[in-house]
C-alpha cells in the first residue's frame, strides 16, 4: 500500500513536471529576441551596465557582489551557522569526558 | 594499521598539494576577470586539504590543523567582508565607492586592479569558504563524543 | 519536444525523490538529497539559456572586453543564485552528516527503522 502510494505520487509529480517543462503551453527554454527582452530584462541590464557600474568582466561577480550583496551576507552567515553547529554537535561535551 | 595511502599517493599528493594550492589562488584573486571567484576558489583550496588528509592520515594532519587558527581565520573573513560592504556606508551599504570615486583599485576594466572592491570581498569569501570547509572536514574526521 | 536541458534535470530530480521514497540507509537519504539538489541547479541553469537566430550565447563574462561588447550573453541571475545555493548544500551535507554520526552513535545503526525506538 505505501510503496503504490509512492509510486503514485512519483507519476503525479513526473506528470506536474512535465506540463511545466513543455515548450506549447508551459516555460520556454531559451529565450531570444523580443521575448528576452519583455521577460529577462533584468538579465539584459545587467550584461550592458554591469562593466560601467560596477567594474568587473566578470558579470556574475557583480551580480554577487554588488547587486545581490545581501544575499551573499545571508549566505556567508548561513555557512557560519552551518559548521558552528556541525562543530557543536560532534566535539566531545564535557559531561562525556567525566564517564 | 597504517593511516597513510602508501608511497605512489603520498608521493602524487606531494607533487599535486602545490599545484591544487596555486590554482584556487589563482581563481580567487581573478574572480573579478575571468570564471571563478572567492567561493569556487575557497572550495578549490579546500580541496587539497582532503587530499591531503586521505592521502597523509589523520594522525599526520591534526599536527598541522589548529583549531583556533581557522576559527580566527574565518571570523577574519567575514569581518573584512562587512567592514568592505560598510566603505561606502556615506551613500549607502554595498556601495562601491572605490570604483565610482576612483580611490583605489580603478584601472581599466580587464586588469588586475580594478572594479573597485571586489578583488578584497573575493579574497575575503575565499578564506572564509577555505577555512569553513577545512574545518567542517576535521570536524567529521576528528571530533567523536563517544570513546573509541 | 522537451529540451534535454529540462529531461536531465527532472531524472535527476526523480532518482532523488525514487531514493528518498525507497532506501532505508540514512548516508543514502544524504546522496539523494544532494543529488535532488544538483538537479534543481540545472534547471534553474538551463532557465537562463537564452537563443538567438543562429547564434550560440557566450557566458556572461567579458573576457577582452571590447570585442565582446554587444554579443549575446545567456542570463546571469540563476547563475549568481545558483552559486549561492551550492554553498549552501554544501552546508546542509556538513550538518547533515554531524546528524548521522550522532545517530549512528546513539542507535549503533543507520536504519531509519530502527531509529524510531527511542532510547537512552
Amino acid at each position: 500500500m505505501k510503496r503504490t502510494l509512492g509510486a503514485l505520487s512519483l507519476l503525479f509529480i513526473l506528470g506536474v513536471l512535465l506540463i511545466v517543462a513543455s515548450p506549447n503551453y508551459g516555460l520556454k527554454f531559451g529565450l531570444g529576441g523580443k521575448d528576452w527582452q519583455a521577460h529577462r530584462y533584468t538579465d539584459q541590464y545587467y550584461i550592458e551596465h554591469g562593466v560601467e557600474e560596477v567594474g568587473g568582466t566578470n558579470i556574475v561577480t557583480d551580480i554577487v557582489f554588488d547587486y545581490r550583496g545581501y544575499d551573499t551576507i545571508g549566505e556567508a552567515t548561513v555557512l557560519f551557522t552551518a559548521i558552528a553547529g556541525a562543530i557543536a554537535l560532534l566535539r566531545p561535551w564535557r559531561r562525556d569526558e567525566n564517564e | 594499521m597504517s593511516e597513510d595511502m602508501g608511497l605512489i599517493v603520498k608521493t602524487t599528493a606531494r607533487a599535486t598539494i602545490p599545484l591544487i594550492g596555486i590554482f584556487g589562488a589563482y581563481i580567487v584573486s581573478h574572480g573579478h576577470l575571468t570564471p571563478g571567484g572567492g567561493f569556487q576558489g575557497g572550495a578549490t583550496i579546500a580541496g587539497a586539504g582532503v587530499l591531503f588528509l586521505i592521502a597523509f592520515g589523520l594522525s599526520e594532519a591534526k599536527k598541522r590543523y589548529d583549531h583556533h587558527v581557522y576559527s580566527a581565520l574565518e571570523s577574519l573573513g567575514g569581518l573584512v567582508f562587512l567592514g568592505i560592504a560598510m566603505l561606502g556606508f556615506s551613500v549607502a551599504f554595498f556601495y562601491n565607492i572605490l570604483w565610482r570615486n576612483g580611490i583605489a583599485f580603478a584601472g581599466k576594466p580587464g586588469t588586475l586592479l580594478s572594479a573597485g572592491y571586489l578583488p578584497i570581498m573575493n579574497l575575503a569569501v575565499g578564506l572564509k569558504v577555505f577555512a569553513g570547509l577545512i574545518s567542517a572536514m576535521m570536524a567529521v574526521a576528528t571530533y567523536r563524543r563517544w570513546k573509541e | 519536444m522537451i529540451p534535454f536541458q529540462f529531461i536531465t534535470a527532472f531524472l535527476l530530480i526523480f532518482m532523488g525523490l525514487y531514493a528518498f521514497l525507497y532506501k532505508r540507509n540514512l548516508i543514502k537519504l544524504i546522496l539523494a538529497l544532494n543529488i535532488i539538489d544538483a538537479g534543481i541547479h540545472l534547471l534553474l541553469i538551463s532557465f537562463g539559456y537564452r537563443l538567438e537566430d543562429g547564434t550560440l550565447p557566450t557566458a556572461p563574462i567579458y573576457t577582452g572586453y571590447e570585442t565582446l561588447k554587444g554579443t549575446p550573453m545567456v542570463g546571469p541571475i540563476p547563475q549568481a543564485l545558483v552559486l549561492t545555493s551550492i554553498v549552501i548544500g554544501v552546508c546542509i551535507l556538513a550538518l547533515a552528516m554531524a546528524l548521522t554520526i550522532n545517530a549512528y552513535r546513539h542507535y549503533g545503526s543507520l536504519d531509519i527503522n530502527k531509529l524510531r525506538r527511542l532510547r537512552g
